[in-house]
């Protein structure tokens, strides 16, 4: 039987005993900056991907693991879309992992409003990166990510589609209107069978590219949008002639086929992306081969083209473990070995060090040969784009689809988005 | 919580009831209270509570990291500029609109056709009642999805007949249509509730109206509907908030984008979308008290018209 008394007692020793227990936790944890091989420390760890980077990420963990015997690595992972709803709600609670993965987009939404760790208070070897690179992962001064890898913007093709058609394969360098034919060319040829690409003028980041061609920067440093509606015009209409035609995948295919992409589905000829999609492409279609060039541009001299980190490292700034974080980063980013278990999968390691001690073959070589190519057109990356990046590129897609459907015309597609950015960034001010 | 009422009634009565019998009721009612304590704390903590706090969010801005900011009822005047706002209103209302009698309609007819004694009657009524079973669930949602795309079954099944609209899903002008057949197709539940009302139709009445000479027709418009027409109420009135909150399948179908060109944005769909996507929790929060306002309304209406055709038994009208 249960009395009263009773029950309020245990409750009551339950409680403080908890709160003791608590307190322990605290004490224990900021004495204990740092663990033994007896009483290691754990971090927590988490990111996105599927589970051919969570096979990987498991190996890069036990290796980091068997080298620092003090520190233990708690990995947890999710899907992309869930993973940042879920670090909202996390850093609302104050409770964000020790260590994250995380994408240039959120870097501001979370570095700026304090939730990240500066990384240059803490020991993280740097020397082996581009140092063009490192300032994508800075705000004001202070270092919020480190790259563990980079991803360029290219245009994909499929030889033996090309080849079927009677094609000749392009050699990459093309202007727009060079480009524009070369989609018109396949449309034509296939009977509409096989769509030349997708509207690359929906793709946020090849809008960045061609700014960047033009000399315009997308954001000033003061987080307002550095074009204006014209410049916004004038990149929607280079594909007005080709929407509604062969030459470019029809909205309502697109939209059937996601989450799939249409090149991955084998509807179109070419698509305009990241280089580090190549694995994943390779995979949907199911073809033998694919090749990279680099984007058109009508500056021969300026392909606007940058290498951008296709994932950062960085911790929280609440972390109880700064120097197991730090260690735990380092290592992923500069071990040769890391780079030999996750080879292209994140992106080309941007590490000199990461990169040597790692072999590429086949698809992955791919990948390392085209951002070699490319590398003296290539620009700084680009500072970490404004709060809120994430929701802008989503309805730049989502404007320009309404633009395909013939919902919105340019002007009103540019108003539009134009709306919504000014919208957001107010917001956020 | 309809004995709590009286229960607490009975314990502060004081004066003209007997001592004992008064205190008989204070441990009465704290048994009630005792045993309703489970829900009763669930209820405070995970409906009430939350609520108040979004009712205070929805006058902030909000975005997660920071305490949220007052600004009075900005969030509330910026709505009605806001042309996404509109289009979900807009998208949400058309399928309510339509959804809503033509899911009812559907269900009334085959509670009817399955009211007769037949061979097999079980049978059928589970048959017809499975979709709205399974109809909310994500399989479902993504079935729907590959069968109304390119090629897909309804596309083959309509070329047969030299309709060529090709898939749906992808079309802005079919993705309505489209749901409307998803929530038509998930009639099981309101059906049941029919075939309960119309088992409680006297059948002397029917075979006094076969007397006097009445068809089919009349006996629907002058027996059933009257005889019916409380749990015509009910149904309408639980299926037309219901169809208000629909999510899971249109953030399945258009993966969580609302898309073709907005057309399946509903409102929900957009409220979820700037709160978690857009981390602007404050004008989630405004939207989602303004859906329970308009709910309460319409519900308002309901009960307010519902005199001139609702008949309850025992009532002289």
């Amino acid at each position: 039987m249960i009395n009263r008394r009773h029950f309020l007692t245990t409750v009551a020793v339950g409680t403080a005993s908890a709160g003791v227990l608590a307190a322990c936790g605290t004490g224990s944890s900021t004495s204990g900056q740092t663990g033994s091989a007896e009483n290691p420390v754990t971090i927590n760890y988490t990111w996105w991907g599927n589970d051919d980077r969570a096979e990987r990420t498991r190996k890069a963990i036990a290796l980091f693991e068997s080298k620092n015997p003090d520190i233990k690595v708690n990995g947890n992972f999710t899907d992309f879309a869930g993973y940042w709803q879920k670090r909202a709600t996390e850093a609302a609670g104050g409770g964000l992992p020790d260590v994250m993965q995380w994408d240039l987009s959120y870097l501001r939404d979370y570095g700026q409003r304090n939730q990240l760790l500066d990384l240059s208070t803490v020991k993280i070897n740097t020397d082996a990166f581009e140092k063009s690179l490192l300032p994508s992962g800075q705000i004001k001064g202070k270092t919020y990510g480190i790259p563990t890898s980079t991803n360029a913007f290219a245009v994909y093709y499929d030889p033996a589609k090309l080849a079927s058609l009677g094609i000749a394969e392009p050699d990459g360098t093309w202007t727009y209107k060079e480009f524009n034919d070369f989609l018109t060319e396949v449309g034509s040829k296939s009977n509409g069978a096989l769509f030349g690409g997708t509207d690359y003028t929906g793709v946020w980041w090849m809008f960045n590219v061609w700014l960047r061609q033009n000399n315009i920067e997308a954001f000033t440093s003061e987080g307002k949008l550095g074009f204006t509606k014209d410049d916004l015009k004038k990149w929607w209409n280079l594909t007005a002639g080709l929407r509604g035609t062969p030459a470019i995948v029809s909205e309502e295919r697109v939209t059937q086929l996601a989450p799939k992409s249409p090149f991955g589905s084998n509807v179109t000829a070419t698509e305009v992306t990241w280089d580090n999609f190549m694995a994943g492409y390779l995979g949907d279609s199911g073809a033998k081969e694919l090749k990279l060039v680099p984007v058109p541009s009508d500056d021969p001299d300026n392909l606007g083209l940058f290498l951008k980190p296709s994932m950062l490292m960085v911790a929280s700034a609440k972390t109880k473990f700064k120097d197991a974080a730090a260690r735990f980063i380092d290592f992923m980013v500069n071990d040769p070995e890391v780079g030999q278990i996750f080879k292209t999968s994140r992106g080309v390691p941007a590490s000199k060090t990461q990169r040597d001690g790692t072999t590429f073959e086949g698809t992955d070589k791919i990948v390392v040969d085209y951002e070699t190519s490319i590398s003296q057109y290539l620009k700084d990356a680009p500072e970490p784009p404004i709060v809120g990046f994430g929701t802008l590129e989503s309805s730049f897609k989502r404007i320009a689809s309404d633009l395909n459907y013939g919902k919105l015309d340019i002007n009103g597609a540019t108003d539009a988005w134009f709306k919504e950015a000014e919208d957001l960034i107010k917001q956020n001010a | 919580m309809t004995s709590s009422p009286t229960l607490s009634r009975r314990s502060t009565t004081s004066g003209p009831a007997p001592l004992r019998k008064s205190r008989q009721g204070g441990a009465d009612a704290r048994a009630g209270y005792t045993f309703l304590l489970p829900w009763l704390l669930g209820f405070i903590a995970l409906t009430v509570g939350p609520m108040i706090s979004s009712l205070y969010l929805s006058f902030t801005n909000y975005n997660l990291f920071e305490p949220p900011k007052w600004i009075g009822l900005d969030n509330y005047t910026t709505l009605f500029q806001d042309e996404r706002f509109l289009q979900s209103v807009g998208v949400t209302v058309g399928y309510v609109v339509f959804g809503t009698p033509l899911k009812l309609a559907a269900a009334l007819a085959v509670a009817m056709l399955l009211n007769s004694k037949r061979r097999g009657q079980g049978f059928y009524r589970s048959a017809f009642y499975a979709p709205s079973l399974i109809g909310a669930s994500v399989s479902i949602a993504i079935v729907w999805k590959a069968m109304f795309g390119d090629n897909g079954p309804v596309d083959q099944g309509l070329s047969i007949f030299g309709i060529n609209l090709g898939g749906w899903v992808g079309n802005p002008a079919m993705t309505m249509p489209m749901f409307i057949l998803l929530t038509v197709w998930q009639f099981g539940a309101p059906m049941v509730i029919f075939l309960a009302g119309l088992k409680q139709i006297p059948n002397e009445l029917y075979e006094a109206a076969s007397m006097d000479g009445a068809g089919p027709v009349r006996k629907f418009f002058n027996i059933t509907w009257p005889m019916l027409s409380p749990v015509i109420f009910f149904n309408l009135l639980m299926e037309t908030i219901h169809a208000f909150q629909i999510f899971a399948s249109a953030f399945i179908i258009s993966n969580g984008e609302g898309g073709p060109a907005g057309s399946t944005l509903f409102y929900t769909l957009y409220l979820y979308l700037r709160g978690f996507s857009d981390f602007r929790m404050g004008y989630a929060s405004a939207m989602a008290w303004l859906l329970v306002i308009v709910v309460g309304i319409i519900t308002l209406i309901f009960f307010r018209t519902s005199k001139s055709w609702v008949h309850y038994s025992g009532d002289s009208k």
